[in-house]
């Protein structure tokens, strides 16, 4: 019996130390390995972060790596003396939240009375959506549609036909299955109706995933300009940034293809100062400016994802 | 009573500034001797009485919606043109302004959905979408009725060509013409053609001609070509520490720019996939020309002097690699690569810059490089039939026509935005040349959308002047720098243009890549085949080892004939045939 | 649960009204102003199935490049989704491995990054690293140094690359953007089973397949059902600027294809059939996958 117990005891001691030095083995390569991709995710953004600080024409003949070489905030100023960027700025912002908000809303909603296994309906529906991610009717219907609706030249049709996604239904129904059936069960018990069930219970318990699903639809909505264009364009003041930002690159690459008569860059040759932003540097500014208020808002939801189910429900 | 005094003061205002224009005009005359007519032109604009404005004016103010397609950007809130533009003509424009990538697809949606259009529409391809969809209004009644006479003298030669024929529609004029309408003929680096050449060239280095003591190069082969430079590039095998590059091409996204050469060397200009002769279309990818070329290249490609990486490199790749300086040779178009000149430039590397040379295979070919632009008939402004009075609008587009309104878009303000000297020239000091490269200046000072639409006058001015500063000689020679200077005189020549050839005029049917190819017709699908076939296998033939060119020859060939080139060809043709029956 | 409904009828209007201009993939769509768009799309000339029978007759051209895009779609799609959802559930792992939550966050917000660089800065690099050696491409240059390969590959000038290129690039851009769902899940799980498993003698690998990998299980499934309905969408930019030189054999798909023989040639018959053909086929391969993960007993999607 001792000697079982200190044979355990010797083993245990014994695993113990051999688990140590795989963990510490394991860890190593995990860190490595990990530190290896953020070096090749992180590369070409510090290249885009350096070339949108270099002197345009001089970043024309390559060899920016991570540093300027001539460095420059022409091409921000560039960027900033557009006059409609600010207006543009704004709109994409209020565009972005309220699609946002009512995105979770909505299809969280539905989501909720998808997963529920005793709603008949739920999987009917839930097939009729999810279809709707593999068609695309095409512009034309999509533009008729909204006409008809009275919705072209307004700022409804920006965030009013998504309200609700297939693909984040789906995701945010899988989460929502996988919660306990007792927290309903008990809160149907203290006769609570669905939507109270819905509001008080499960939303809370869902923070994870609606903050996951509006990063998603945050990124989606920032940077779509393409519905601005098409249904809004006898309203210029409706502008979402990323239209106008492409438009300027679009006026910089025709400007550029002129040549401007050489004039400006003899004279910067002269003067020693950069002053010429060309269509690589400004599409470098764009990429940072519009990237930057998403990477903003990151840390902030990273704290709702992590943290997440760690707090509060009932264990098993 | 008002109304009187109103036009008598904007007469004035006409006549004082047609006599500072038309004084120095005037004596310009005198001094040298007037230009020969071409064929057409009868009158100069100025010549025009002068306009009575009638409804158009601050007493009559109006708001319109103008569609227009361009890459430009619209103009800012502060703009002074824009401005001016309210305040004299009484006309407020809200601009709705579609890059030119999109233009389809707005289109398409305006036409199918019915939506509403605006009070005026400029789009870049005038096909079946806009007229025959009878969206526009046909606007030679307004012409013909004489109260438009610089429009109706703006058109009135070209009639012919600018009428759209096609469709159910009512024949006629439906776009007002923009671009290329010259009213002077100067030829050598004057206004039409610019000091800088924008067209089609093999370019060699400066620092490769200077190697071999300003060669002279007429006649000029692509076998002394490459042997130019492959002797500058054994003596000089890299560049600033970079490999020297021999001869390379754009070709990612612009297929043509390696399928092109052909044509030039037989002495032809750029007509598309077809060599035209006697008036009949041939493609020419197959031909004699072609495979001249492509063994040349081979060959050249053996000896070093052909970057492999020319067909995998994207456009901005390319563009780096010029503006590095190491590329001594290149066939391309001149306006496609400003970036990479302005950057060797301001980087002081004068001499790795370009000038257009022009090979052809068989010798005592006259090169046609340089062609003399080409009335563009695709563009323009038109009316739509929903919009109510176009006579206002008419008369809005026949006011801007006038030299002196034509000046404020490109020159701007006399004293702000350039200078007048002595003897009536125009010229500009460094800093307005500078800001006229700041975008954001333009916004607020030019009005570069409208510009892109409107009717306008090229070539040279009443005055003397070029239309524009960039077409300017005095302005050219201002600029130069000293290397530049030394290089021209070593030659003997005094713009770049020079270097390229005087490009006589231009057929009627020029350039056969503007035949319009319907969709789904077999033509249609022959053109796509070309275009399949083309980038696949001929970077194979350049690079083809050797003794294997002539089985990737045989097998180039044997696809093309599987392709229905007749189909192409005979709607190429019928756009030519039509053409040639519709010129004057 | 009533609350359901006026969403589904939402879903109804913004998604399926608009399939009536399906109609077009019958017609030669030629719009007319001043008619409207009901009246355009019942004057169009009625051709049946003639556009179908275009786009599937092999011994047309356009067939034959039809046929070709498609599988050039479905190779791209199918690369794309089996490297990129195998690496995002390692990378995933790995993640989860990493027990201070400060650094996991500062390397998950590395890692998604990439995601943030529109596709045409995605473009130009891609180009750029498989760029020869003497141009700065470095995957040649890690290439030649690790002895895998001799003599440098011009990559882009291969039509035989070209797949693999699409997956990697969509590899870079989307790798870490693909772990948020499965980290999201792994929130999940309750530290406390993890412990258990130690104690009954589980090793990390033996806890990270029934523990972490069977929560994130139904996720992983539902995903990959779902990317199975995508696989004839394989993306448009990277085919578009860097598949238009030697290698468009392998490059063209489908959506290069109705660009070029659809919108290009305003031949809107065609590009509507293309489309209905493609979602024809997405669906049924959406309910194949479906049914194969019912009959496996795992997560379906309905």
């Amino acid at each position: 019996m001792e000697s079982n117990a200190v044979n355990k005891k010797r083993k245990n001691h014994f695993n113990l130390k051999r688990l140590q030095a795989e963990s510490v083995i394991f860890h190593t390569i995990n860190y490595l390995l990990l530190i290896g991709l953020c070096v090749i995710m992180l590369y070409p953004m510090l290249n885009t972060l350096a070339l949108s600080f270099n002197d345009g024409l001089d970043a024309v003949r390559g060899g920016i790596r991570l540093w300027p070489r001539r460095f420059t905030l022409n091409n921000y100023e560039t960027l900033f003396s557009v006059p409609t960027v600010f207006p543009a700025f704004r709109i994409s912002i209020y565009r972005t939240i309220v699609t946002v908000i009512t995105n979770l809303v909505f299809t969280s909603m539905l989501a909720y009375a998808i997963s529920r296994p005793e709603y008949k309906l739920g999987k009917p529906i839930a097939l009729i959506v999810v279809i709707t991610m593999y068609f695309n009717a095409g512009l034309i219907p999509h533009f008729i549609l909204r006409q008809s609706l009275g919705l072209l030249n307004t700022f409804a049709v920006l965030w009013f036909p998504s309200m609700i996604s297939a693909f984040n239904l789906i995701i945010i129904r899988t989460y929502m299955k996988s919660l306990p059936e007792s927290l309903v069960e008990s809160a149907k018990l203290d006769g609570s109706g669905d939507f109270g069930i819905y509001v008080r219970i499960i939303m809370p318990l869902c923070k994870p995933v609606l903050a996951t699903i509006a990063l998603f639809v945050a990124v989606g909505a920032w940077n779509e300009w393409f519905d601005a264009f098409i249904y809004n364009s006898a309203r210029p003041d409706l502008e979402v940034l990323q239209g106008v930002l492409r438009q300027f690159l679009a006026a910089a690459m025709a400007h550029a293809a002129g040549g401007g008569g050489g004039h400006a860059a003899a004279a910067a040759a002269a003067a020693g100062a950069p002053v010429l932003a060309t269509p690589l540097t400004l599409r470098a500014a764009i990429t940072i400016f519009t990237a930057l208020p998403i990477l903003l808002v990151f840390p902030f939801l990273q704290r709702y994802i992590v943290h997440g189910m760690t707090l509060g429900g009932v264990k098993e | 009573m008002k109304k009187l005094l109103l036009i008598l003061v904007l007469l004035m205002v006409a006549v004082a500034v047609l006599a500072a224009c038309g004084r120095n005009g005037d004596e310009q005359s005198d001094a040298t001797p007037s230009p020969p007519p071409v064929t057409g032109q009868e009158t100069q604009p100025d010549q025009q009485p002068p306009l009575d404005l009638g409804i158009l004016g601050p007493h009559n103010p109006v708001t319109w919606t103008m569609m227009i397609v361009t890459d430009n950007m619209p103009p800012a809130a502060d703009n002074w043109l824009m401005e001016r533009i309210r305040e004299e003509l009484g006309v407020t424009l809200i601009f709705d302004i579609v890059p030119g990538d999109l233009q389809d697809t707005r289109v398409a949606t305006m036409l199918a959905a019915g939506a509403t259009l605006p009070d005026i529409i400029h789009v870049t391809q005038l096909d079946a979408h806009m007229a025959a969809g009878g969206t526009l209004m046909r606007l030679d009644p307004f012409l013909e009725s004489g109260m438009f006479p610089r429009l109706q003298e703006h058109h009135a030669p070209y009639i012919g060509r600018l009428s759209f024929r096609e469709g159910p529609v009512e024949p006629g004029l439906y776009q007002m013409a923009t671009w290329n309408r010259f009213y002077t003929d100067d030829q050598g680096g004057g206004p039409i053609m610019g000091p800088t050449h924008g067209g089609t060239g093999f370019w060699l280095q400066k620092s490769v001609l200077e190697f071999h003591g300003f060669p002279n190069l007429d006649n000029m082969t692509l076998e002394r070509y490459f042997d130019m430079i492959e002797e500058y590039m054994i003596a000089n095998p890299t560049i600033d520490g970079m490999p020297t590059i021999g001869f390379t091409f754009p070709m990612l996204g612009r297929v043509w720019g390696m399928t092109n050469p052909p044509q030039f060397l037989a002495g032809h200009p750029n007509n598309g996939e077809v060599l035209v002769e006697n008036g009949i279309a041939r493609i020419y990818h197959t031909s004699e020309y072609a495979e001249y070329y492509w063994r040349a290249l081979n060959d050249a490609f053996h000896r070093g002097l052909v970057d492999p990486e020319s067909w995998t490199r994207t456009q901005d790749e390319y563009q780096a690699a010029l503006a590095t300086g190491r590329v001594l040779g290149f066939h391309d178009q001149g306006w496609a690569f400003g970036t990479p000149r302005d950057a060797l430039i301001e980087a002081g590397r004068y001499e790795r810059t370009w000038i257009p040379t022009m090979p052809v295979m068989r010798s005592g070919t006259t090169p046609w490089y340089a062609d003399r632009p080409v009335l563009n008939v695709n563009q323009g402004i038109g009316i739509p039939v929903t919009s109510d009075n176009p006579e206002h609008k008419l008369l809005f587009f026949e006011t801007l026509l006038q030299p002196e309104w034509q000046m404020l878009f490109t020159w701007g303000r006399e004293g702000i935005d350039y200078h007048v000297d002595a003897n009536g020239n125009f010229y500009r000091t460094a800093e307005q040349r500078r800001n006229a490269d700041e975008a954001a200046w333009r916004l607020s000072n030019r009005v570069e959308v409208l510009w892109d639409a409107i009717p306008k006058i090229q070539g040279s001015l009443p005055c003397g002047n070029a239309y524009t500063p960039g077409n300017q000689p005095s302005e050219f020679y201002e600029g130069l720098s000293d290397y530049f200077r030394f290089f021209l005189t070593s030659y003997g020549l005094g713009t770049w243009t020079q270097f390229a050839n005087d490009p006589p005029s231009n057929p009627p049917y020029y350039p056969a890549w503007q035949a319009p190819i319907p969709g789904g017709t077999p033509a249609a699908e022959a053109a796509a085949q070309i275009q399949d076939i083309l980038p696949r296998l001929v970077p194979g033939l350049i690079s083809a080892p050797p003794g294997e060119f002539d089985t990737r020859w045989a097998a180039f060939i044997a696809e093309f004939e599987m392709v229905n080139t007749e189909a192409l060809e005979a709607q190429i043709q019928s756009f030519i045939d039509d053409r040639i029956a519709r010129a004057r | 649960m009533l609350m359901s409904i006026p969403m589904l009828l939402y879903v109804i209007l913004f998604a399926y009204v608009p399939l009536g201009g399906w109609v077009m993939a019958f017609q030669n769509f030629r719009p007319r102003f001043g008619v409207g768009p009901i009246r355009n799309l019942i004057e169009a000339e009625w051709v049946g199935l003639a556009h179908f029978r275009t786009l599937l007759d092999t011994s047309g051209h356009t067939g034959a490049r039809f046929i070709r895009a498609l599988t050039n779609t479905v190779g791209q799609s199918l690369l794309t989704l089996v490297v990129g959802t195998i690496s995002a559930i390692v990378l995933s792992l790995m993640l989860h491995e990493v027990r201070q939550t400060g650094i996991k966050r500062f390397i998950q917000n590395i890692l998604y990054l990439p995601h943030f660089l529109s596709w045409m800065i995605v473009t130009v690099l891609v180009s750029m690293a498989l760029a020869l050696p003497v141009s700065g491409g470095i995957i040649n240059d890690v290439l030649l140094a690790l002895r895998i390969i001799r003599e440098p590959i011009q990559f882009l000038a291969e039509p035989r690359y070209f797949w693999g290129i699409v997956a990697g690039a969509n590899l870079w851009r989307n790798l870490g953007w693909n772990t948020i769902i499965y980290m999201a899940s792994m929130t999940a799980i309750d530290p406390n089973l993890y412990e258990a498993a130690s104690i009954d003698g589980a090793n990390r690998y033996r806890k990270m397949w029934h523990i972490t990998l069977a929560t994130i299980r139904p996720t992983i499934i539902l995903l990959i059902i779902m990317n199975i309905g995508w696989l004839l969408a394989s993306g448009f930019e990277i085919q578009f600027f860097l598949g238009s030189g030697p290698s468009i054999a392998r490059a063209e798909n489908i959506d290069i294809f109705v660009l070029r023989f659809g919108i290009e040639q305003h031949n809107f018959g065609l590009a509507t059939a293309a489309g209905v053909f493609r979602t024809g086929v997405s669906i049924l391969l959406l309910l194949a996958a479906n049914l194969v993960a019912k009959l496996m007993k795992q997560e379906t999607l309905f």
